[in-house]
Order: C-alpha cells, then structure tokens, then sequence
C-alpha cells in the first residue's frame, strides 16, 4: 500500500468577512485545528478585519475571493487554490453565503427571486459540488449549511429567500444520506434572528416580543453551534437543522 | 491529441493490474479481462470515486460517471483508460 502523505486541512467559510461568516471563522480558529479559507465577494476590508482576528485568535488563514453564485469563478479560484495546495484538503465547508431581496411577492422582481437563489441555492451547489469529491477520498469531512428560519416556516416578503433556504435543508437531508458512509456529516443550521447586517434595519425592540428569550441572538452564540457540528464531536449528527432561534420557531 | 501516445494496451493493463492490487487489495488471481470490475473490486456507489481519482493520478485522464455505463468487465475497463488515452 502507499503511504498516505498527511495532508494540511482546512476549513472554509463562505461569505466569511462579515456577520455570522467572520464570528465563525474565528470560532473555528479558536476552537479547532484547521486553516481558515475566508471567502469574500467584495468587502476585501472586511475579510482582511476578520483574517486579523482569526490571527489574533491563535488560528492561520488566507482570502479566497469569489462568487458563489458564479459557477465558472468557483472552479477557477478553487481549481487554482488545489494546483498551489497539492498537499491539503478543505475538510470542512461552511455553507454561509446568502442574500436578502426582500418584498412582498406581489412585488417581487424576477431578478430579486434569482438572485437570492443563484447565491442561497446555487452557491451551495457550486461550492459543494467542486469540493465533494476530495472530501469522498478523504473519508471525512463536515458540511455545514448555514439556513434560517426562514427556509423552515417560511416568513412573508421573504419568498425567495424562503425558497432557497428550504430548497438548501432538503438537498442537506439528501446529501446526509448519500456520503454518511464515508465519515462525512451534512448538516444545516438554522438560525433566527441574529444581530448583524442583515438584520440591520429591523426594529429589534418590536421584534423580540415574539422571542421567548427576549431578545436577538449573537453571532458568536451560532459560531459555537457551527464549531461543534465542524469538530469530531459532532460525528453522529447528519441530515439535521439545527434551530438557533431563542425559541421563535421548532 | 495524444496524452501518452506511446503507451500501448498491454503497458496499461499492467499499471492498471499494479494499482488495483495495491490501492484496491484486489487478489492477482482475481484479477482477469473476464472478471467483473464491480464485483471484483468489491465496488460500492461511492468506491467509483477512488477509481476515478486512481486512474486520473496513474494515467492523467479524466473519467465521469458516463464512462462506467458500458464498463462491466476488467477489459472494459482497460480499454475504456485506452480509448480515452487516444
């Protein structure tokens, strides 16, 4: 038999320099041994903030800079990374990036709804897809979806956004099932509301009434939750969402 | 284009022989053009992915799922490497 030569790993987090994504990635570096791939879109000052941090946390990382929702883009920058890092293996995905057109559908533009699909729906899928197939050879890997409350009860001016993250649980049910033989675990969570841009410009003070916990939930409280389903801890967990909602939704 | 225009039938049914006992545990005697490659290689759903990846690594080409459909036999299997080696 050959040698198996160790590999350095690394996790990646899409979306990863703002919000949810940059509270995530430093929890990983504070809690697991793995190497940070901070993907960003745009904000390179916001994925550069947060590979400060995760320095800072005592954890190693670099920028990836794409698109999720751009499928040629994806296999380049990723197709690129693997030709310079012959010898690591992205063992951990994070499913984060995601996008919010809201509207009533009544109103809702044709380009709001394939928008938020192409980075909600087909991120996951152009992401995923390209790194499967080293996770199967490795025989162990973690995916996390980052989805919502949302993608669960649906919430109204959010159809597409619902659509997506629904459509994101069903494929993580499925996917479970496909490459639980090979030590890979899929899992989805599903958080509520959560402080951060994307909930920005809603009225908290109005909102959290409807929370039992009173209250909007932290980045870093659904950073933790992502970290253990990243960590060999986690290894019989597969096919759940896990809601991180204060008690809005189960 | 030719990849490896001087390899010919017999010198990829030997590398493909050599890799199939020593990543794949496959018995030498198991191993024949007649012999049944799902079977023979003990192959699950998944395991076509380690083969994939073998015979990218071993011989530089690419094989997807279409590839297998009419890929039954050990010899099937050597030709497919060969025809797409062409």
């Amino acid at each position: 038999m050959k040698e198996k030569i160790k590999k350095t790993k690394y996790a990646l987090v899409t979306g990863g320099s703002r919000g949810i994504g940059s509270a995530i990635c430093q929890q990983l570096a504070k809690d697991l041994n793995y190497k940070l791939l901070i993907n960003y879109k745009g904000n390179k000052e916001a994925a550069e903030n947060t590979l400060q941090k995760v320095i800072e946390a005592g954890g190693q990382g670099e920028l990836l800079q794409f698109d999720v929702a751009n499928a040629e883009q994806v296999n380049t920058v990723l197709d690129n990374w693997h030709e310079l890092n012959k010898n690591s293996i992205i063992e951990v995905v994070v499913n984060n990036a995601g996008i919010t057109k809201d509207n009533l559908f009544m109103w809702m533009k044709n380009e709001d709804w394939k928008s938020v699909i192409d980075t909600s729906l087909n991120g996951f899928f152009n992401v995923t897809n390209k790194l499967i197939k080293n996770l199967l050879v490795n025989r162990y890997g973690r995916i996390i979806n980052m989805v919502s409350v949302s993608g669960l009860k649906g919430t109204p001016g959010q159809t597409n956004y619902s659509a997506a993250k629904g459509a994101v649980i069903a494929a993580t049910k499925a996917l479970a099932q496909e490459v639980a033989k090979r030590k890979i675990t899929v899992n989805a969570v599903a958080p509520g509301f959560i402080v951060s841009d994307m909930t920005n410009g809603l009225d908290e003070k109005e909102l959290k009434k409807m929370i039992p916990i009173n209250r909007f939930g932290k980045a870093e409280e659904v950073a933790h939750l992502v970290s253990f389903l990243a960590s060999e801890k986690s290894s019989y967990i597969t096919g759940e969402v896990i809601n991180i909602n204060g008690g809005i939704y189960s | 284009m030719s990849k490896q225009i001087t390899m010919d039938i017999e010198e990829i049914i030997n590398k493909t022989n050599e890799f199939l006992i020593d990543e794949f545990e496959v018995e030498e005697d198991d191993i024949s053009p007649e012999a049944n490659l799902k079977e023979t290689l003990e192959l699950d759903s998944l395991d076509y992915i380690d083969l994939v990846v073998s015979v990218e690594s071993n011989f530089n080409v690419k094989l997807d799922a279409e590839d297998f459909e009419n890929t039954v036999t050990l010899q099937d299997f050597y030709d497919l490497i060969y025809r797409k080696l062409k």
